[in-house]
């Protein structure tokens, strides 16, 4: 029972092709032998006798932020830093010296730190091979006495490397946010990710956003140094590779804008402010207060100021204009005034019950905010003047669903999706929201009285709040918020397409309320809004809260008859909207609006039929 | 010519035996040096002294055992090596981010080697039947299967080192059950095009050599290859053709350092560079004759990491020079030519095709870890079979010797 002789005749062929091939790798590696110990023997053995190689971690930058103009925003400046490099295992003599106490004096008195903590990261350095770091972004003064004490002190290096800087320094700090020297923790989640201690992350605002396009790749490159630690040369050696810089970001931002709004907002202690380019949702500017400087986190922190700042009571590290939350009050009129409008259950010229300063309604009496009175109103008079008599019947007609879905419409109770990290949701409250929070039948519609005129359990964010004028000024038309233009050369990125708004989009049901706001700025609460020239419509709002003081809110949009920004204050605990917080988005479109800034933004002025000067679209555009 | 050498009686394959204990001895006298600088691993050589003598111990008990009962136990050694490779996912423990180990109260072992043997096992059973036409889908498909499970779940540990081990057994041994050569290379060219597609990064090259091969597969193969077969692979090649340029371009930069970092953890370019370098000046200032043993001062200088384990070849290049890589090279030639002669002289089908499997993956480790120790080959974190220090890794190697040497006592039986 012998394999047949063919069968034996194919092993016979296929055991050689195997043993071919075989051979084949052998001689290979064989070839590689041969290089590496003949041929490059000597160049080899010359390196190994002090094993004078080194890898140097050459820092990627990361990418620059600009704003639509191309305005720098933030990029990389090259920083000096003093680093101690282990020395190889056989120079102990040197390693001694190095632990030396007067060694360790010096280098303390040099770098800052107490003797303590450098012998804690030159231990370190010497048990884990790699660098340590004494001092990040190293003065002139401290540069220069390393260099005259470089030969007395062996193993202190100073290294180049990338910092981060923001030339403004606060100026949308929130949304530019910060990027600093990554912690342990985030290394281990991170693993996967390739960070290594001592490189930058983006922790909040676009830094963390587009983190993955703004980090660069690191590389690498094998120095050769002499007995004194000296670089000699570098190595031609494959494995070196070169670091390839982050990506830049072009921003919607418009500093002219942040300028300005930054201005307008400069004296409140707390409050956010938002303007978006009514028509493609771009964020024109953006301000929170109280602010940071997001340069202080590149030189590192202490631990007392990082607490103050993440801890301090006004938390100036929350972007309060994506992160706060605030009950909207009468600026959430216009949403309730649109929801009758798009439900059909009211016209411009409805009246309802005059109001004599306040109404019954279930045993309870609901004041107007005019305890005079304001009279019989029709619906467009009724936002003018604000009036809650009003508003609390037009409540009543609609019901909570209606009011709920047109909310919930204008994209309110939910995130607007905005390329920020952490933003807040706000609260639409729904039925299903009390019946949970009181019990089935145990709440009434008298809640509907409160919520038509945006006081009880309604909360929104100052980008919200912009996004609904932004709609109303754009006929309903969907959008969605956004910060970034586009990334490097714009290729592979592309801008999220607005949500659905569900919001019907003919102009005759928008009049109306764009007719309301535009009489609230000439001749209504708004008229501190004002700005000569430009048609302005808004929205004052003045809103309860239990916590103290009311806060002021101001909504609006500008041109009224062309619409290109959308701004919304929001000011904590100061009081009326219509006197503390319209004066500052007047404030800030004056500054805009007047001719001679118009030539600044880049663009052409034109002047429209009526003789006012706009920015023209292509300049706010800016592409 | 290793062909002109006669097995005249059944015995000892001794050429092979005295290879692989060569090849131990040299282990054991580099582990010895490489751990005689003082550190966290001095002293190591004694405990892997006594895991040669373990896996000396069940070469011997593996070789007794006629191989029949290793075929009777194929499957469900196979099931419990899957089990295991499962369980490692479950409760493994992790090293540089991967989890390839199980531990067993005091023992500690690599799921993934018993897998291995445990596969090339199960194949060789598939493989032994009469008249297996290996052109057919349904023949040669379930020896895919086979093989894809074990890939699959190694893959995910993830070791994309010995993962590739399985894909290199299978083809090989697809070839000596008799699958034509012009079949497995139609079968192979969407798989040779991507390939070459991501080293060359020319779509030209890659798709007319994957359609010339087609054609040469197609032109020589007889019986013709099916029309279904050939329209399958061309689309496939159509595929590869198209999606691995879109993919590979469409993918950022960091996304591609985040697959590269994931299927192959603690491959930080910067250390596996720093690693390769390190290796490359060992093994280079070794020159012809070494600094001799003990000498060496790239491993003194704790300059070389892994010195004992993954990079353990450069102590030897280091130290015994060319003539020392040489030697080792020599012996593991002789390894394999002896074990594929084995497979070729072996009557029993099962045999011979366990004796293939086995040789194969022996010789895809060597080549990979020897290459990665010149800079040849990228850092996947083999070790050098029967050198390296571990105790799995030996023990593995032992019984794969006990196995062929099994082979070879049996090597006139039917």
């Amino acid at each position: 029972m012998h394999p047949s002789t063919p069968i034996r005749e194919l092993r016979q062929r296929r055991y050689r092709v195997l043993a071919t091939l075989a051979l084949t790798g052998f001689g290979l590696a064989v070839v590689g032998l041969l290089v590496l110990q003949v041929v490059q023997g000597q160049m080899y053995a010359e390196l190994a006798k002090e094993n004078r190689v080194r890898p140097e971690v050459l820092r990627a930058p990361r990418g620059a932020i600009y704003d639509r103009h191309g305005e720098l925003l933030a990029d990389s400046a090259p920083s000096f830093a003093i680093l101690f490099q282990p020395f190889p295992a056989e120079s102990l003599q040197r390693a001694r010296e190095a632990l030396s106490p007067a060694w360790l004096v010096r280098v303390a008195g040099l770098v800052g730190l107490d003797t303590v903590e450098v012998r804690r990261r030159v231990n370190l350095a010497n048990v884990t091979g790699q660098s340590a770091v004494l001092r990040r972004d190293a003065p002139f003064a401290v540069l220069a006495g390393v260099e005259e004490t470089h030969a007395e002190l062996p193993g202190i290096e100073v290294q180049v490397e990338p910092l981060r800087h923001y030339p403004y320094g606060v100026l949308a700090a929130h949304l530019l946010g910060y990027a600093g020297e990554i912690n342990g923790q985030e290394l281990d989640s991170l693993a996967a990710g390739g960070y290594r201690p001592g490189d930058l992350i983006g922790r909040t605002g676009v830094e963390r956003t587009y983190e993955d396009y703004l980090r660069g790749q690191d590389g690498v490159e094998y120095v050769v140094v002499n007995a004194r630690g000296r670089r000699v040369s570098t190595l031609k050696e494959s494995g070196a590779r070169a670091a390839v810089p982050g990506q830049n970001l072009t921003l919607t931002l418009d500093l002219r804008v942040q300028k300005a709004l930054e201005e307008a907002m400069a004296d409140v202690s707390r409050g956010a402010a938002v303007v978006l380019d009514t028509r493609d949702g771009g964020i024109l500017a953006l301000v929170s207060r109280p602010a940071f400087d997001p340069n202080e986190f590149s030189h590192g922190l202490t631990r007392a100021r990082w607490e103050e700042l993440s801890q301090g009571g006004a938390n100036p590290l929350l972007d309060r204009a994506i992160q706060g939350v605030y009950p909207p009050g009468s600026t959430f009129k216009i949403v309730t005034m649109s929801a009758a409008l798009v439900h059909g259950l009211a016209v411009p010229e409805t009246r309802l019950n005059p109001c004599p300063g306040g109404m019954n309604y279930g045993g309870r009496w609901f004041s107007c905010w005019e305890h005079r009175g304001h009279g019989s109103l029709t619906l467009v008079e009724a936002l003018q003047h604000s009036c809650d008599v009003y508003f609390y019947q037009l409540g009543l007609r609609l019901g909570l669903g209606n009011l709920e879905q047109t909310a919930r419409a204008f994209g309110l109770g939910g995130r607007t999706g905005v390329d920020l990290p952490q933003e807040s949701r706000g609260l639409i409250p729904s039925s299903a929201y009390y019946d949970k929070r009181w019990g089935v039948g145990k709440w009434r519609s008298g809640l509907l009285l409160n919520l038509a005129i945006g006081q009880g359990e309604l909360l929104i964010t100052p980008l919200q709040l912009a996004l609904v004028a932004a709609e109303v000024a754009g006929n309903g038309r969907a959008l969605r918020p956004h910060l970034v233009e586009h990334v490097g050369s714009s290729r592979g990125y592309r801008i999220p397409r607005p949500l659905q708004s569900g919001l019907p989009t003919d102009a005759s049901t928008w009049r109306p309320v764009q007719e309301a706001m535009e009489r609230v700025v000439s001749a209504g609460t708004g008229t501190a809004a004002r700005v000569p020239g430009v048609l302005v419509a808004g929205k004052t709002g003045t809103a309860q809260n239990p916590h103290g003081p009311d806060h002021a809110l101001f909504v609006c949009y500008a041109p009224a008859d062309s619409p290109r920004l959308a701004v919304a204050v929001v000011i904590e605990n100061a009081g009326h909207g219509g006197s503390i917080a319209a004066p500052r988005a007047g404030q800030m479109l004056r500054t805009l609006f007047s001719p001679d800034s118009l030539r600044r933004v880049g663009g052409r002025v034109v002047r429209d039929t009526a003789g006012t000067a706009v920015i023209d679209s292509e300049a706010v555009n800016g592409d | 010519m290793a062909t002109s050498w006669r097995l005249k009686s059944p015995g000892l394959d001794t050429p092979l035996l005295l290879a692989a204990v060569a090849l131990v001895v040299i282990g054991l006298l580099t582990v010895y040096s490489a751990t005689s600088v003082p550190g966290a691993h001095q002293g190591l050589w004694a405990r892997q002294l006594l895991w040669a003598v373990v896996a000396a111990g069940l070469a011997w008990i593996v070789a007794s055992l006629h191989y029949r009962a290793y075929d009777a136990l194929a499957w469900p050694l196979y099931g419990i090596s899957l089990l295991l490779l499962a369980a490692v996912l479950v409760m493994g423990s992790s090293a540089y981010g991967a989890k390839r180990w199980l531990e067993l109260g005091p023992l500690r072992f690599q799921p993934s080697e018993i897998a291995k043997v445990a596969t090339i096992l199960v194949l060789a059973r598939y493989f032994d039947q009469e008249k297996l036409d290996l052109r057919r889908f349904t023949r040669w498909f379930p020896a895919l299967l086979i093989t894809v499970v074990p890939f699959a779940l190694v893959v995910k540990e993830p070791d994309l080192g010995t993962s590739l081990s399985f894909p290199i057994i299978l083809v090989v041994m697809y070839y000596w059950a008799g699958m034509p050569a012009s079949r497995l290379l139609l079968g192979l060219s969407p798989l040779v095009q991507a390939v070459l597609f991501l080293v060359t990064k020319s779509q030209g090259w890659a798709g007319g050599l994957a359609l010339t091969l087609m054609l040469l597969c197609w032109a020589l193969g007889r019986p013709r290859p099916r029309f279904l077969a050939m329209v399958s692979l061309l689309l496939l090649n159509a595929a590869v053709f198209v999606a691995v340029p879109r993919i590979s371009n469409h993918l950022a930069d960091y996304q591609m350092r985040r697959i590269e970092t994931f299927l192959n953890p603690g491959s930080d370019p910067y250390h596996a560079g720093y690693q390769v370098l390190q290796s490359r000046i060992a093994i280079g200032s070794g020159g012809i004759t070494g600094t001799g043993y003990l000498r060496g001062t790239q491993k003194a200088l704790a300059f070389l990491p892994m010195r004992h384990t993954d990079f353990i070849f450069s102590v030897v290049g280091e130290e015994w020079g060319l003539l020392g890589t040489l030697t080792v090279v020599v012996l593991y030639a002789l390894l394999v030519l002896r074990g594929f002669r084995l497979a070729l002289v072996a009557r029993s089908r099962f045999a011979s095709l366990l004796a293939v499997g086995i040789v194969s993956a022996l010789f895809y480790h060597v080549m990979v870890n020897i290459l990665m120790t010149i800079g040849w080959a990228p850092v996947t974190g083999l070790p050098l079979p029967l050198i390296s220090y571990g105790g799995t890794a030996l023990v593995a190697n032992g019984i794969q010797i006990g196995l062929l040497q099994n082979v070879a006592l049996r090597r006139s039986e039917l």
